[in-house]
């Protein structure tokens, strides 16, 4: 009998009834090939890969994250519930101990949604990660969390949910942003006046082929893990990286994920993109599942691996390099050019966010009170053309006096203010309110 | 008048049904020699009857488990083709097993070509080994047979016997295909011997009725034609009592029924008159494989589990039989001595078993009947915990739509449904350990024989249809056709129920009007780059487990 030397747990949901569009990447068919696979290869028969059944997340498990405007309703469908539920379902195999580590194999994705959410950006409206990660911390009192996400494209919701958080290190490893949606994602984001070095960035040029990434890994990823020391490690999975892939220009293989897998050894890894269904979704996720279980995988490879997979250009290859010399001095040598963070301080920005599929603009205006001692009360005011104006205030888990007091001091005054919406989310009481 | 015979582990059943009610009955302890056992269960239940008026003889029998589990399978060849994913090594069955270059993707498009020169070398290593049965199965051979058809055709015709995988089911499961094939293959000797046997000692007593064999989803096949799908017969017994339920009780809504044996208990949900099905197929010994079963669990606890005591003063019962109970001359104390200690039972030495009892107790201080009653209480609290677990994990299974995880479809049974020997001693205290109303029918004794008595033919079809591949395949029935860029659902539907009858004829479905049950229904868009290029259609359908036309519940 074949028996998987780690137990792992798997949370399927392919949501065989929910599309954005007809004809979009996300839709009905996108996980019907990997099912496929996956049955055929007869994973779930492996002693020790365990499946579960999915739930439903509640707006609750939401509103630790998010700011839905106008509401929870009008922003996360039924499936978008789900496919966050199946990361509470993987968080829970794991941190009962019933499994070593899980994949939560779900759509639609998430780590495009950004801490306000106005609609769909990327094709994510709630953040799964995050969501997976708050009900950690609320459920198991876990603290330090690490996020590798490998997705071929900028993980920037999570990275601005988690931008002001020195409890969560951000790792994102993704297509150069000068090459591809969203744009973002540059080594110089690395982190809010209270979570500096943080955040980190490490874009890749176009061809990257699965050297450069494992390279990457091996050099700088998995000692900035190590300096980090984080409790529970998630992998946002995207597995858009794949040469096959339509919508972007990397050069990764099936073996290449499984590898990677192998080596960082993800607590828990969450599906993100990855849209050549027939011929990589398949090999990938076959890949995962049998490196999480520590299976060998070498007999994984697309079919059309000999002819099509390129090895990685000696430019390239030069390129990383030199860019691993540059991001382990940034961030491993702490050579960042850090903004000065006086305690009490209260530092402001703003930006435009765009809504790439429901074509929305937000305009917001964020505070932050800089702190030493926790996460920093945050406000951010939000404005879309949609005819929302809203002030959302953020009391952060583990928030000092300081920082809850003038959290609830914004509270209070925008209440009064010409907002259509006013919410405050106090993490250090537990509770979330919206006028 | 209609003849139906479960063997057992220990007994062997046997029932005549007559116009609807049980004319003779008859349990036998089953012997080495199964030919013998069948042969004296015939005669037993047969004497008064004439021969002609036999118009249906349904058995259920152990020659193909017993081969199994004992290891006597007969030597046979594999040649597996595989393409990416799991190591094919892993899955090496039987002595003589070969991995040949070639694979197909998952929709069933060849990827790379089976490599014909590898398949004669296995062959003629195969063969020089003496081995003359031979099994081959490729990855996604369900959704294109081409690379079996090839490997069986260049392989050669020195064998006498050759099985192939996309036959035995059409559900996606590589491993589980190697290891259904490869049973299929290497139980066809054995099997058709029996068969042959069987046949030959109905013919001596002059009875020429159709026969079947019941299958381990609760339905039955023609037994001659059974030589092809030997490993369907085996592990019949726990299929055998849920029909057997089902044709005395009717189990309307949802029950739970439970059949206490010697050894152990077996349990099965019921839903409104149809048993639930496992997910994918049943294990036989080591082998985990494609045939389609009831979904049942069995627990260590029966009439005759040895009852002890823990230090703890606890009792505890099974899962080792040491033998008959106290009453009847057994070493040891069982439930069953604990029914004839408080004359729930008339059998066997009173006195012997009220002595077993208090020796039993006597650590704790309990008189005989404190101690029977515990210990009949302990194993109803047995049952019901192993019965809970059961639902739970029923309850347990992933779902893949938002619609099922919306709708939450939960089995919560509303009674319990008991058979089996002891049925009438222990139905109030599983009543009362479950919270569940509970009952037990007439013929609670023999209702595994009923079961097989009146089991109705059942077959079941899978069908992928891909209009972007241009063609539809339903490999259990051996159909592949070319389909045009139209192809809908409706034509796929009216493909499958023409296989899936015809199918069900050709393994003894000899009535009108067979109930279809569709069991699986997808349709999906293929899009490519944006643009609708196909159609990705995926049908089961059955003919589910139920009871022969005509057969009125009871008995
Ligand atoms: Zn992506
Ligand atoms: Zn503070």
């Amino acid at each position: 009998m074949l028996r998987a030397s780690r137990r792992t747990g798997l949370v399927f949901f392919p949501a065989f009834d929910w599309a954005i569009s007809p004809t979009h990447p996300e839709r009905e068919e996108r996980l019907l090939y990997t099912q496929d696979q996956v049955l055929e290869e007869g994973l779930l028969d492996v002693d020790g890969i365990i499946e579960y059944r999915v739930r439903p997340a509640a707006f609750e498990d939401i509103q630790r994250v998010h700011f839905c405007v106008p509401d929870e309703e009008s922003v996360a469908t039924e499936s978008h519930l789900i496919a966050a539920g199946g990361c509470l379902v993987a968080a829970d195999a794991v941190l009962r101990g019933e499994v070593k580590s899980a994949f939560a194999l779900v759509r639609p994705p998430g780590h495009h949604a950004m801490r306000v959410v106005h609609g769909n950006r990327g094709f994510c409206n709630i953040n799964n990660e995050a969501i997976m990660i708050e009900y950690i911390r609320e459920q198991y009192g876990i603290r330090r969390v690490a996020i590798v996400d490998t997705d071929c494209h900028h993980g920037d919701g999570s990275q601005d949910i988690y931008w002001h958080d020195p409890d969560t290190l951000f790792i994102s490893i993704h297509q150069d942003g000068r090459t591809l949606y969203p744009g973002s994602g540059f080594p110089r984001e690395f982190g809010g006046p209270n979570a500096q070095g943080m955040t980190v960035n490490i874009p890749l040029p176009p061809q990257t082929g699965e050297e450069g990434f494992l390279y990457v890994l091996e050099e700088l990823i998995m000692p900035l893990l190590e300096k980090f020391e984080p409790e529970i490690v998630i992998n946002s999975a995207g597995q858009d990286n794949h040469f096959n892939d339509p919508i972007t220009n990397m050069n990764f293989s099936a073996r290449g994920y499984a590898a990677l897998n192998a080596r960082l050894k993800p607590d828990i890894a969450v599906l993100e993109g990855g849209y050549a269904l027939e011929n990589a979704l398949p090999y990938v996720n076959v890949g995962i599942i049998m490196a999480m279980a520590g299976l060998d995988t070498s007999f994984v490879k697309e079919p059309n691996y000999e002819r099509d997979y390129r090895p990685q250009r000696d430019d390239i290859t030069q390129y990383i390099k030199d860019l691993v010399v540059r991001l382990r001095d940034m961030f491993l040598e702490g050579h960042l050019e850090k903004a000065a963070c006086k305690e009490g301080l209260v530092i402001e920005r703003s930006r435009d966010i765009y809504y790439d599929t429901d074509h929305i603009h937000e305009r917001q205006h964020e505070k932050i009170r800089c702190c030493n001692t926790c996460s920093g009360a945050l406000s951010i005011a939000s404005t879309s053309n949609r005819g929302q104006h809203i002030l959302a205030v953020l009391i952060p888990l583990g928030a000092c006096k300081e920082c809850r007091k003038t959290g609830l001091a914004w509270f209070e005054k925008a209440i009064r203010g010409a907002y259509t919406h006013v919410y405050l989310l106090d993490r250090v009481r537990g509770v979330y309110e919206r006028t | 008048m209609i003849l139906g015979l479960d063997v057992g582990g220990t007994q062997t059943d046997a029932v005549l049904i007559d116009a609807g009610r049980i004319a003779a009955a008859a349990k036998i302890p089953t012997s080495r020699d199964l030919l013998a056992t069948l042969r004296t269960a015939l005669e037993a239940v047969l004497s008064d009857v004439a021969p002609g008026g036999l118009e249906r003889m349904a058995f259920s029998t152990t020659m193909t488990i017993n081969a199994i589990v004992e290891d006597r399978l007969d030597p046979t060849g594999m040649i597996v083709s595989s393409g990416p994913g799991m190591d094919p090594a892993w899955f090496s069955v039987g002595p003589s097993y070969h991995v040949v270059e070639g694979c197909l993707d998952h929709q069933g498009f060849e990827a790379k070509p089976l490599d014909r020169t590898g398949v004669q070398n296995a062959a003629s290593r195969i063969i020089k080994e003496g081995i003359r049965i031979l099994g081959v199965v490729s990855k996604f051979s369900v959704r294109n047979p081409l690379l079996e058809l090839q490997a069986a055709k260049w392989a050669g015709d020195a064998f006498s016997h050759v099985a192939m995988g996309h036959r035995v089911s059409g559900t996606l499961n590589f491993p589980r295909r190697i290891a259904t094939t490869y049973l299929n293959a290497a139980l066809y000797r054995i099997h058709k011997n029996f068969s042959d046997a069987l046949v030959q000692i109905l013919k001596e007593k002059g009875l020429n009725g159709p026969r079947y064999l019941l299958k381990p989803d609760g339905g039955t096949m023609d037994l001659d034609k059974s030589i092809q799908w030997p490993a369907r017969t085996a592990q019949s017994g726990p299929a055998a009592s849920v029909m057997g339920a089902l044709a005395l009780d009717g189990c309307k809504g949802e029950t739970l029924v439970l059949d206490v044996g010697g050894t152990t208990t077996d349990m099965a949900v019921v839903m409104d008159g149809t048993p639930l099905l496992k997910p994918l197929g049943i294990r036989l010994g080591p082998y985990r494989t494609l045939i389609r079963s009831l979904l049942t669990h069995s627990m260590g606890i029966g009439g005759d589990s040895e009852v002890r005591m823990d230090p703890k003063g606890n009792l505890r019962i099974g899962p080792i039989r040491k033998g008959k109970p106290v009453a009847l001359g057994g070493p040891a104390p069982t439930p069953t001595d604990a029914m004839i200690a408080l004359d729930l039972l008339t059998v066997g030495h009173r006195n012997a078993a009220a002595a077993a009892m208090e020796r039993l107790g006597a650590p704790a201080g309990w008189d005989a009947a404190t101690t029977a009653e515990r210990t009949l209480h302990t194993m109803a609290e047995a049952i019901a915990a192993s019965a809970k677990a059961f639902i739970y994990n029923i309850n347990s299974r992933p779902v893949y739509t938002i619609h099922e995880v919306l709708a939450d479809r939960r089995i919560k049974p509303g009674s319990v449904l008991i058979i089996g020997g002891p049925a009438p001693q222990i139905a109030g205290y599983i009543e009362k350990a479950l919270g569940l109303p509970s009952r037990f029918p007439r013929h609670y004794g023999v209702a595994n024989a009923v079961g097989a008595a009146v089991a109705r033919v059942t077959s079941e079809i899978t069908l992928q249809a891909d209009t972007q591949r241009g063609s539809v395949v339903i490999p259990e029935a051996d159909v592949e056709q070319a389909i045009d860029q139209d192809f809908d659902m409706e034509q796929a539907i009216a493909l499958g129920r023409t296989a899936l009858c015809r199918q069900a004829a050709e393994i003894g479905a000899h009535e009108n009007g067979l109930e279809i049950c569709i069991t699986e229904k997808q349709m999906f868009a293929m899009i490519r780059g944006y643009a609708r290029t196909g159609r990705n259609i995926r049908l089961r359908m059955g003919i589910m487990p139920g009871l022969i036309p005509g057969w009125e519940i009871g008995g």
